[in-house]
């Protein structure tokens, strides 16, 4: 599984594929827009290996000498629970900044 | 010249991706160097810094690939452990140097607490780490049986072949070598006679010979097999459990090495006191040198093994 930091690097790549396949730059540029994590080539490439080892993405028909990763069933159940624990956690955080703010802001 | 010094910077900021790409593992490169390369290009075209920033990138990312290794989580503890196994070997040997040259310091340093614990330290951490060893290489026996029946054999015949070759000429050796030193002095044995140091040496390299084959074998036999996951999960806690005794040793030798060193260096050359009063023996020092080598690798096949087991 991903980690849940928002700035794993597996975390973006499953996530910017969720959106269909990319090669390596069009990689690099949809994180760049939707994180504003720039990642280093041999960082991507290191993930898109591991992922791909792990069954989570696969590499689609090669254009040139760029080839385009897609995302699998399992890629996309493991983003899934990623996203999900990330969301509880921003929940739970919310929940108690609320309170917190609430009890500051109450009446002596 | 102002020309020629910007067409010289323009080729120094140009990434190099051959060079940098070749510290990454073959297999990796096979499978990925050519879209990497394809990455790096773009990025260049586009004007994105392709500088020093991404050279450490590229460096970090080779060094993580090496550290890996390559397939899937099985053949990564195997190979972790295989890497294990080679730099035990080397120890082996750096550690039979140790023990020659530590013959009979005792009686030259009987004061020195320190240099008795380093050097018992040293040798209990090796009988255990020696029995981890040999565990690591039974428990897959019923595997390796399995292998063999199923047409392993012709795959490592030649090595354990050459193996046995050198395992024979070794007992023949020692045999010689035996009945030779029970007709020489003390001081004969020990750097004397010329012609005997020279079969000595002859016979040490024989036996290392001998040890690397039967590494080889051994190596090569935990590429082919298939173990279940407890052999497995046995391979990948021994391996870190080697290499940590590994680096404890190799720092008792080198606290037993500065004490002796420091209060009898003769007593560094086995056996002829004072024939050598520096602390600096090359043959010890080269011993050393190869300890923290093989230190390192076993460092690096245990990570390879420990990271694999996270995802078996």
């Amino acid at each position: 599984m991903p980690s849940t930091r928002p700035n794993d690097p597996n975390l973006l790549i499953l996530t910017s594929l969720a959106s269909g396949e990319k090669h390596g730059y069009a990689l690099l540029q949809d994180i760049e827009q939707f994180a504003g994590v720039t990642l280093g080539p041999g960082t991507l490439y290191g993930a898109i290996a591991r992922l791909e080892e792990r069954g989570m993405i696969e590499p689609a028909q090669k254009s040139g000498r760029r080839r385009p990763y897609r995302l699998t069933a399992t890629g996309a159940e493991e983003l899934s629970d990623a996203l999900a624990e990330i969301r509880a956690i921003a929940d739970e955080g919310g929940r108690r900044l609320a309170a917190r703010t609430g009890v500051a802001g109450a009446p002596a | 010249v102002s020309s020629a010094n910007g067409r010289r910077r323009r080729r120094r900021l140009t990434p190099g991706p051959n060079t940098l790409l070749a510290l990454f593992p073959s297999a990796w490169r096979r499978r990925y160097g050519d879209e990497l390369d394809a990455l790096i290009l773009d990025m260049h075209a586009d004007g994105r810094d392709t500088g020093t920033r991404m050279r450490i990138d590229l460096l970090r990312a080779a060094a993580r690939a090496r550290l890996r290794g390559g397939g899937d989580p099985s053949r990564r503890i195997r190979d972790g452990a295989s890497l294990v196994l080679w730099a035990w070997a080397l120890f082996v040997i750096a550690g039979a140097i140790v023990a020659k040259t530590s013959e009979h310091w005792q009686q030259a340093l009987p004061g020195q607490a320190a240099a008795h614990v380093a050097f018992a330290v040293f040798t209990v951490i090796a009988v255990i780490a020696a029995a981890a060893i040999f565990g690591g290489i039974a428990i897959p026996a019923p595997a390796v049986w399995r292998l063999l029946r199923e047409g392993g054999w012709t795959r490592v015949r030649r090595r354990v072949l050459r193996a046995s070759v050198l395992s024979a000429t070794v007992i023949v050796a020692t045999t010689a070598l035996v009945t030779w030193a029970h007709r020489l002095t003390v001081a004969d044995r020990n750097g004397h006679d010329h012609l005997y140091a020279a079969a000595f040496v002859i016979w040490a390299a024989l036996v290392a010979a001998c040890l690397l084959a039967w590494t080889a074998v051994a190596t090569r036999i935990a590429t082919d097999i298939r173990c279940d996951r407890t052999v497995l999960r046995v391979q990948a806690w021994l391996a870190p459990a080697v290499a940590l005794a590994m680096a404890a040793m190799t720092a008792a030798v080198l606290v037993w090495w500065a004490v002796v060193g420091a209060y009898a260096p003769g007593a560094l050359t086995g056996g002829t006191a004072l024939a050598h009063p520096s602390p600096v023996v090359p043959l010890l020092a080269l011993a050393a040198a190869l300890m923290v080598f093989a230190t390192g690798v076993a460092a690096v096949g245990a990570v390879r093994a420990e990271t694999a087991h996270a995802q078996l």
